[in-house]
């Protein structure tokens, strides 16, 4: 490095002298900096100083969560290693190794492989795997914030503690970037009494965020129409730079919003490309190369390029929407303007007036730094027997050791022995009541005290299921004369007929044929086809930021506010001042208004989707213990609306109690079908622990005879095996993250301290318009929607 | 044991014979003393167990405890089964089953086969079960397991497709229910054992749905 001219950040020598000082630890700093050779060089520098501390075979194990970064990240490490001239093989291996590759690294493992949580567990599946992970001297795990809030981080966790466990002074450490809660992303990453270092840079990215303004402002807000209006702001963006990120929320959205831009400007066709989740592969991996080589203007992608293998070319992101978080925000900001002393160039793109709120809301998060705090998984079962199975299927296991070590990670802390030994006992016996599970024999216990599998077809089915991301049952889709183009949810074509015309990846097609898990469609000519929708996508706002958007809205009218969004918004803020009122940050803001629709209720406690949903249904069931009444509900990041056809008994008198956080959990589960929500939740613990079989899109069902939906084993359980962890666990993960406890809780808890303001107003207020309108697109189609709403603003505006 | 279960019934017209649907998967053919059901898929609970799936055998011990309440209920003398009385291969449900018969001195069972029934017929007279393979009829009923064309001169009852149906009601609610589905001259059964899904895709043209609960049906 130095050789070549470059000067080390001082966050990079400061690990290099940890590391060598015999630390375990987290190096934190911004994309682009030159993490990955914070710690990769540490271990290099290591062994050029102690070259007999490290032994053959493996020596650092590379984890990182995306399979697309380990081929440029291995070819990185490798110039470094040629460089010294060290004699050190660097790989890789995940899903997309050959098996000719895997075969010779299980000979001999090379010094260094770069892996995915996942293929590390499938490497402890094998037969005699210990013997590549007792020289370990490092792991390493790259974005170890984006593993952390989820499944993958305890598949993370649980891998370091059997790697440590085979090699007691195996040195940990993890690269992050800037999150809320650092300590506990560290504590969680090395719960073990080594020495632990915590290494910040102290450079910072450069970020800049411009809004993108429509024309004029509507009175009211317009909510996901400004489309057309926008894209011609849009298109000299992509002009004027060389390469142009466009993220949308959702695969929906980014169809759409290709289709408008390629409309506004035909001369792109060519020049821009789409990049989604449910895109082939192969396309996927050739537009990567394309925006890599410069050779694209723009590509309208989603969450799909949010990680991933930095793009030279890239100068400019443009945000459409909102993009739910700080820190997520913060992430596609930094896609563009990748070198260090760069500038990350961001555009804001409202899809309704008041997203500009929150441009401001996350403008103000950015310069204060405040990032969210990603909640680590604990007590996840599913992973448990998943990782006990696969223990069963390598080497087999002894149950005393393996509880040692399993308690000592984060996530198992609080596992007592009755529930571990519950688990060994699902894997074994199956459940409580021996005779009804005479033909039961998964893992079985042998003479040596080892538990093991026997049947081959049982280890193999295991193999093929271990993970913990469970997708939606997909299917591809592909031209009758060849060609894939990407992938479909099954639960979206069922609702399609032959002949059908749909959108994918930009193209518009029509089913000619379903069969075994793919659908074979041909080009369409057809003028109206229909978007596929997929589920999920539907993420709410962060805490972080619906704190900075209370706060921007309350300060919203002060009138020495320069802010451009707010000075925009000027109009529509003094609307809803005028007719109803604008929260300040210790209020909270109820509008009743009567329509020829009924009587709405309006509330918003601007704490995302997910809370309102619940909030709602407890708001309901609150009033209805009053009054009998039926309500149709919904909700956005904003706010909830009741709508029912009887006049709703809100009063100033009663609000404070219908409002109040007493007793909130007790109502909440009164006012929610838990049973519901859990049997969902259940579906992704049913797949990690085994119970359900996931079919691979393209592929033939193969265990036809053991097809069975989660929903129905969720009943079956629930009626015969109550006890069952995996249902405690269903439950725990509705209150937890259906239902954000916490947030729910902490939500009350701020109402309560806040002045409650009941407004009647005589027609809807810029605030609850989207409200409306995203209510009214639930039952009816896209273009009853634009002629519905354009009457609603009508009468609102007479 | 399990508790009495709550047979209500709904006789409907099918050419000219009168078929007694009930709440509890099976319809009653009154002038036959039978029962007419279909998708029993015995040998589901042990068959996942073997693949390392631990679904508890009480899912079969309870369907063979209603089905023999609803032999009682109704004093049968046939069972009439369109299919799937069996799931896979031979395991200790099958033996269960095989005991649970010894019960019923008089009880006539006859299988017109479905896709997953593919025992030899060896295994099939050990359980003293008449097996058809294709179809079977009785005065003016055609027994088959999936449904193909209607056929003019007779009234068609099969299974095979588990159907179900999505109630929805205000606020987004959808409730997802088994059902009965009835034609002018073809009905549809729903699977009997309750460790089964619902399909709610699949629907003849014109088919009125009579779903049940517990404690009712209804016309939908």
């Amino acid at each position: 490095m130095e050789e070549k001219g470059h000067e080390p950040f001082s966050f990079q020598s400061q690990t290099w002298e940890r590391y060598h000082n015999n630390f375990s630890g987290m190096v934190v700093a911004p994309t682009g900096f030159g993490k990955t050779f914070s710690v990769f060089l540490g271990v290099v520098i290591d062994y050029l100083n102690h070259p007999n501390k490290y032994k053959k075979g493996l020596k650092l194990i590379w984890i990182s969560p995306l399979r697309s970064l380990a081929k440029d990240l291995a070819k990185a490490m490798n110039d470094v290693v040629v460089e010294i001239g060290l004699d050190w093989a660097v790989e890789v291996r995940n899903g997309d190794t050959p098996t000719k590759d895997r075969r010779r690294q299980e000979r001999l493992m090379p010094d260094v492989l770069l892996t995915t949580p996942e293929t590390l567990h499938l490497l402890f599946s094998q037969k005699k795997n210990s013997r590549w992970f007792k020289n370990v001297n490092c792991i390493a795990v790259d974005e170890w914030h984006e593993l952390l809030g989820s499944k993958r981080g305890v598949l993370t966790e649980i891998a370091i503690a059997r790697i440590r466990n085979l090699s007691p002074k195996l040195r940990i450490w993890g690269i992050s970037a800037t999150i809320g809660n650092l300590e506990e992303a560290k504590d969680v990453l090395i719960p073990y009494e080594v020495k632990i270092a915590m290494i910040r840079a102290k450079e910072k990215k450069k970020i800049k965020i411009t809004s993108l303004l429509p024309d004029q402002v509507e009175e009211l807000s317009w909510a996901g129409h400004l489309g057309k209006q926008m894209s011609s702001k849009i298109i000299p963006i992509i002009y004027e730079n060389t390469t142009t990120l466009i993220f949308t929320n959702t695969r929906n959205q980014s169809e759409l919003w290709y289709q408008i831009i390629i409309d506004e400007e035909p001369d792109l066709i060519g020049q821009i490309a789409i990049h989604h989740g449910s895109i082939d592969k192969v396309q996927r991996n050739w537009i990567e190369d394309a925006i890599s080589q410069g050779l694209l203007k723009a590509v309208v992608c989603t969450s799909s390029l949010d990680l991933g293998v930095d793009f030279k070319p890239v100068d400019c992101v443009i945000q459409i929407g909102s993009a739910k978080g700080i820190a997520r925000f913060m992430q596609r900001a930094g896609r563009s303007g990748h070198s260090p002393f760069e500038t990350s160039k961001m555009y804001a793109v409202p899809t309704h007036s008041l997203q500009l709120i929150e441009v401001a809301a996350v403008k103000e998060a950015v310069k204060q730094n405040e990032i969210e705090a990603r909640q680590p998984y604990v007590l996840t079962y599913d992973i448990l027997v998943q990782f006990l199975v696969t223990l069963a299927v390598g080497e087999g296991f002894k149950p005393e050791e393996t509880y040692e070590f399993v308690k000592q990670i984060h996530a198992f802390h609080f596992l007592s022995k009755e529930e571990f030994d519950w688990c060994i006992h699902f894997i074994t016996q199956g459940g409580n009541t021996l005779k009804s599970y005479e033909e039961f024999h998964k893992v079985v216990l042998d003479d040596d005290g080892f538990y093991r599998i026997k049947s081959r077809r049982i280890a193999m089915n295991h193999r093929m299921n271990i993970g913990v991301i469970v997708s939606e049952v997909m299917l591809f889709v592909k031209f009758f004369s060849g060609g894939y183009i990407g992938m479909i949810e099954e639960y979206f074509i069922s609702k399609l007929k032959k002949g059908d015309a749909f959108v994918l990846g930009g193209k518009v097609v029509e089913i000619q044929q379903i069969k075994d898990m793919t659908v074979l469609v041909k080009r369409s000519k057809k003028k109206k086809a229909i978007t596929p929708s997929w589920l999920g996508g539907r993420l709410p706002l962060t805490s972080g930021l619906t704190y900075f958007l209370r706060l921007k809205l309350s300060n919203a009218l002060t009138s020495n506010n320069r802010e451009k969004e707010l000075k925009f918004l000027h109009p529509l803020l003094k609307r809803q001042e005028e007719n109803s009122h604008i929260p300040r940050h210790d209020e909270f803001l109820i509008e009743m208004i009567e329509t020829k629709e009924g009587f709405h209720l309006f509330a918003y406690p601007f704490e995302g989707r997910l809370v309102h949903e619940i909030m709602a249904s407890l708001i309901a069931y609150r009033i209805s213990q009053i009054k009998k009444l039926t309500f149709t509900i919904a909700m956005n990041d904003y706010g909830f609306e009741l709508l029912s056809d009887q006049e709703i008994p809100l009063t100033e008198e009663n609000m404070n109690a219908i409002f109040s956080k007493e007793n909130l959990i007790k109502d909440v589960t009164a006012s929610i079908n838990a049973s519901e929500m859990a049997s969902r939740k259940f579906r992704d613990i049913a797949v990690v622990a085994g119970l359900v079989i996931q079919t691979q899109p393209g592929k033939r069902k193969t265990n036809k005879s053991l097809q069975s939906s989660s929903g129905l084993i969720f009943r079956v359980l629930n009626d015969y095996e109550p006890s069952n962890l995996l249902l405690k666990q269903a439950y725990n993960e509705v209150f937890d993250y259906e239902l954000e406890k916490v947030r729910l809780q902490a939500a009350f808890q701020r109402i309560s301290n806040s002045k409650i303001i009941l407004k009647k107003a005589r027609n809807f207020t810029p605030l609850s318009f989207p409200l409306k309108v995203d209510s009214l697109r639930g039952t009816m189609s896209n273009e009853d929607l634009s002629k519905r709403i354009e009457r609603i603003q009508k009468q609102a505006l007479k | 044991m399990m508790q009495n279960i709550s047979i209500i019934s709904k006789t409907i017209p099918c050419n000219d014979e009168v078929l007694e649907l009930t709440n509890q998967r099976v319809i009653y053919w009154k002038t036959q003393k039978s029962l007419i059901l279909s998708d029993l898929h015995i040998g589901k609970s042990a068959h996942f167990q073997k693949s390392g799936i631990p679904i508890p055998k009480n899912v079969l011990t309870t369907d063979l405890e209603r089905l023999k309440q609803l032999i009682q209920y109704f004093n049968v003398e046939n069972l009439i089964i369109v299919g799937d009385l069996f799931h896979a291969g031979y395991n200790s449900d099958l033996d269960e089953f095989k005991t649970w018969l010894t019960q019923f001195s008089n009880l006539k069972i006859q299988l017109i086969k479905g896709n997953h029934d593919r025992f030899s017929n060896a295994i099939y007279d050990q359980f003293k079960i008449e097996v058809f393979k294709k179809d079977y009829f009785l005065n003016c009923l055609k027994f088959v397991h999936d449904f193909e064309e209607p056929s003019k001169d007779f009234f068609t009852i099969s299974g095979h497709t588990h159907p179900g149906v999505f109630i929805k009601g205000k606020g987004r609610q959808r409730i997802k229910l088994p059902c009965f589905q009835v034609t002018k001259n073809q009905l549809i059964l729903p699977a009997f054992s309750l460790f089964t899904g619902l399909n709610t895709r699949s629907a003849p043209k014109n088919c009125k749905n009579y779903c049940f609960t517990d404690d009712g049906i209804f016309e939908l």
